[in-house]
């Protein structure tokens, strides 16, 4: 046999090891290990190199994980903060709405020569409702969302 | 695509699990991939960079990209190569900021200078064998796309897709970086064996 013809074998061999050769390439490559001393020295050389690569075992910091899960749940804090001054804003929202009914309601209603009646049943359906419906509902969407993705994960 | 339909029902529950906790940053899910992932993140780095300065400062980095991130990761394909890609991506901005030297290889020659430092190599420290410390010298050596080829291929075994998706190379350039590489460190292993 000449020499090309063992480089094409040992090429097939990278290929093989690499995870990029055909079924019919594999077989044809084990016959000729079969009978090739030299390509089989190429092939245990080869997989010595892997068994080499995997046989490193490299140390880790044992409190590496714990720092990173810590800066983890430092960054995840501004999800909560953004939760934390929705709420607040919908207590400010609702008193205040609450405070100028009360406080300025008449004022109000004599500048603009609207009925008191009217004028409150607005501020309730445009202010107050809206903000207690955000001081309310906002906590709950997280808790929505996630029952929604269970059971997303259940159909699937 | 090659990572679907390869994936058995097992694996695609688990990577739409992984997605999901990621999408609502879940920090059960978080904390299970830091430690499934953390070493194997570690020795990539380590045999990207061929040092472990950095490696910490960076592994921090890349999960905190993981969670900013975590809702771009669809579940359709393995957790791995979407992991790999950001974490290369990581380390090659650091590399460039610190102008240590350049990822891309130069094909037609596969070896450059060791580094000159006194300090030994991660490899060398972390050879226990006479063969693993010839072999350490020789990583060393190697470009880092070869030794980055190797270990994805080799550690994780990834397919030649992959890693190809990974470090933005064609199939064709990522198996020939494979082959170099072990052709590079082979000569070590050849006409001795018993």
């Amino acid at each position: 046999m000449n020499i090309d013809h063992h480089e094409n074998f040992r090429h097939t061999i990278d290929e093989s090891l690499a995870g990029g050769v055909s079924a019919d390439r594999e077989q044809s490559l084990r016959e000729h290990l079969d009978t090739c001393a030299r390509c089989q020295e190429y092939l245990i050389a080869s997989k010595r190199v892997i068994a080499g690569l995997r046989g490193f075992s490299f140390e880790v910091d044992p409190t590496l994980n714990a720092r990173v899960l810590s800066s983890l749940r430092r960054r995840a804090q501004p999800g909560r903060r953004r939760w934390a001054l929705i709420s607040v804003a919908g207590v400010v929202l609702t008193i205040g709405g609450s405070f100028v009914d009360l406080r300025f309601g008449d004022l109000i209603a004599s500048v603009f020569d609207v009925p008191r009646l009217q004028l409150r049943q607005g501020l309730l359906a445009f202010w107050i409702v809206p903000s207690l419906a955000v001081l309310l509902l906002f906590p709950l969407l997280p808790l929505l969302s996630k029952a929604g993705s269970r059971r997303e994960e259940r159909t699937q | 695509m090659f990572d679907y339909e390869l994936m058995s029902g097992a694996m695609k529950s688990d990577t739409r699990r992984i997605a999901l906790g990621l999408r609502q940053g879940d920090a059960a899910v978080l904390e299970a991939l830091v430690e499934q992932y953390q070493y194997r993140l570690v020795r990539y780095l380590i045999y990207l960079l061929g040092s472990r300065g950095a490696v910490e400062d960076l592994v921090q980095e890349i999960w905190l990209r993981v969670l900013e991130r975590g809702s771009s990761y669809d579940g359709q394909s393995r957790f791995e190569p979407w992991l790999f890609r950001i974490a290369r991506n990581i380390a090659v901005d650091a590399v460039r900021k610190r102008r240590m030297f350049s990822f891309d290889s130069n094909d037609d020659d596969n070896v450059r200078p060791a580094a000159a430092s006194d300090e030994p190599s991660p490899f060398t420290l972390a050879a226990r064998t006479e063969d693993a410390d010839r072999l350490a010298r020789s990583l060393e050596t190697l470009e880092p796309a070869y030794r980055e080829a190797l270990v994805l291929r080799f550690q994780e075994d990834l397919s030649l897709q992959e890693i190809s998706a990974i470090v933005g190379a064609p199939v064709s350039t990522v198996a020939s970086r494979i082959y170099k590489g072990l052709a590079t460190l082979r000569p070590h292993f050849q006409g001795e064996s018993a």
